[in-house]
């Protein structure tokens, strides 16, 4: 008797909801949720909706719709009506798998120069953001090169074969604060099988940068000492994840900043190729440190609460 | 507030879907279709001379998760900022044309051009051929701004390539002096190569789709012209003669922006 109401009711819809409704209107009715405990037997009937009416034969078919409208019996192929497409609403995203809003991220990284053919500048990173909203958070980062620097054979054979001494620079430190967006997310099944999340995300920040030259025009007279300039970061990346708050990361930054250079010509007069006010090439150069990022995020708290059912 | 704990994916996984596929209705964007691709390319980390490469490429998938088809592309080029510091340093204001006594004219007479660095000397890849293998692993979806919905899918390729290069001609002791300004011309050559990479792609609609691809090209070339390998301990220095020892293995990278259109245009739908 109780299948018998639930098919009426869904008779009902069928007739009641434009089967043309689209995707993502969240106002609509959203899905069929098996979990949901089934309805009680009595419930308050508002006015003006159709009376359940049993029938003395127990009879459970389009003898009780006759009941209720009458103009609607001929009408009605519970068959094909139960046959139709539904075209039923599925959200693209139900619930955001690994939900952001309200929890630390701590992301450890490797980072690579990508654009610098002279000298590189490998080192460990760390990032810590807070997730104001899902997709809005702000943080720290800092990268790591004191001792990690290297020269590349390709500076040694350019200023050999060309006799061209091009100026070169390494990195200390490098800190900034952050503001990071996250515009899109998403999900892929693997070979038709598994499924995995992901979002992109782009940052950018500002902060100081910690360089000195290295001394290649007169290295006899030449030292040079780590100096901090100002930095402005801007990056972007995708991030995979594993679970609920472990996700691998790549991303690519470029931290912007004012460079002071190795002066190219060197004073004839001993005493003055000594003075250090000469060492430094007049001016700055606008440089572009661009890295690729490799490392894991963890988001904390491990677990939460969805704020709605699903 | 209603709450509920953070289980979505595992009462999928226990529950009336227990046993599902992962995904139904699945929009088969690729199987039995040809996929025409215009693009264009950018080669990436580049020392001398950069390149963009508008292409092509047409690939048949036989299956959604499975082609074969060909990429290719002409390679048109311009200086990077070194190579225009060295043109002005090295070539321009010292003048080795009028002054070849000058010491460093003299030094650099083997590996300088007197005049253009990027017409005389500098390698360049003139164009790609290359058939390749196509698989889809993964395909999803993306939500953005939680807005706009899009169909997604990521691919790998790996082929071999056919690349038309021009490199400085050979020069040296057994032929044209090095020195001589005769040598300072380029010569083709056909490098075969590796290519590989992967791509993400986007699909608006169920004939017409976007995507960025990274492409991997790794071979050996002589992308400056100068003298650097072939004499000494190990070969490691310069032998005053420009051949197949000056080639240096590099992991040519490029990065390509396509536009993707499917045929017929009508896409299957899985059951």
């Amino acid at each position: 008797m109780n299948q018998a109401r639930v098919g009426l009711f869904v008779a009902a819809a069928l007739l009641a909801v434009p089967l043309t409704a689209s995707a993502q209107q969240p106002q609509q009715p959203k899905e069929i949720n098996l979990d949901e405990p089934e309805a009680p037997e009595e419930t308050e009937t508002p006015a003006g909706a159709p009376v359940d009416v049993p029938t003395e034969e127990g009879d459970s078919g389009l003898g009780d719709i006759c009941k209720i409208d009458p103009a609607a019996c001929p009408s009605i192929d519970m068959d094909k009506a139960a046959a139709r497409d539904l075209k039923e609403e599925v959200y693209a995203v139900q619930q955001i798998y690994a939900l952001r809003r309200h929890r630390f991220e701590v992301n450890p990284y490797w980072a690579v120069t990508m654009n610098d053919q002279f000298a590189g500048h490998p080192g460990p990173g760390l990032a810590v953001n807070w997730y104001i909203t899902n997709v809005l958070a702000v943080g720290v980062n800092g990268n790591f090169y004191a001792g990690l620097n290297s020269v590349s054979d390709f500076n040694f054979q350019t200023s050999r074969a060309a006799r061209v001494g091009q100026p070169i620079t390494e990195y200390a430190w490098n800190a900034n604060a952050n503001f990071t967006y996250v515009p899109a997310y998403g999900k892929f099944a693997g070979f038709g099988d598994f499924i995995f999340h992901y979002d992109f995300y782009v940052v950018g920040g500002v902060g100081a940068i910690s360089t000195r030259p290295i001394a290649v025009v007169d290295p006899d007279n030449r030292t040079f000492n780590f100096e901090p300039k100002i930095s402005f970061r801007l990056g972007g990346g995708l991030r995979i994840f594993f679970n609920r708050w472990f996700a691998a990361m790549l991303e690519v930054s470029d931290y912007i900043f004012f460079d002071k250079l190795e002066n190219p010509s060197i004073p004839q007069v001993r005493e003055q190729a000594q003075n250090p006010d000469t060492w430094l090439a007049e001016g700055t150069n606008f440089t572009n440190n661009v890295q690729a990022q490799v490392g894991i995020s963890i988001f904390l708290p491990f677990t939460w609460e969805y704020r709605l059912p699903k | 507030m209603a709450t509920s704990p953070a289980e979505a994916q595992e009462i999928q996984l226990t529950g009336p879907l227990a046993g599902a596929p992962a995904v139904r209705k699945l929009r088969l964007y690729r199987e039995g279709r040809l996929e025409l691709s215009p693009s264009v390319s950018f080669t990436l980390l580049d020392e001398y001379q950069r390149t963009i490469m508008p292409g092509l490429r047409a690939t048949y998938h036989f299956t959604d998760w499975l082609g074969v088809g060909v990429w290719g592309g002409y390679g048109i080029q311009y200086t990077t900022n070194l190579t225009d510091e060295l043109q002005e340093k090295a070539i321009d204001n010292r003048d080795c044309s009028n002054r070849g006594f000058d010491k460093a004219c003299r030094l650099t007479a083997g590996n300088l051009t007197r005049g253009n660095l990027a017409e005389d000397q500098l390698g360049r890849m003139q164009w790609v051929a290359a058939p390749q293998l196509t698989f889809i692993p993964f395909r999803g979806k993306l939500a953005l701004f939680a807005e706009l919905f899009v169909d997604t899918d990521v691919n790998i390729f790996v082929g071999p390539a056919f690349v038309g290069l021009q490199e400085r001609r050979e020069c040296g002791p057994s032929g044209t002096a090095c020195s001589d300004p005769e040598s300072f011309q380029l010569e083709s050559r056909l490098a075969v190569a590796p290519t590989f990479g992967l791509g993400l792609n986007f699909y608006p609609t169920s004939f017409f789709g976007f995507g960025v691809e990274y492409r991997g090209l790794p071979f050996a070339w002589n992308t400056s012209g100068f003298d650097n390998y072939g004499g000494g301990p190990n070969q490691d220095f310069p032998d005053t003669a420009v051949n197949g020892d000056d080639r240096q293995f590099f992991f040519n990278s490029l990065l390509t922006l396509n536009l993707t259109f499917f045929l017929p245009t009508k896409v299957k739908i899985q059951d």
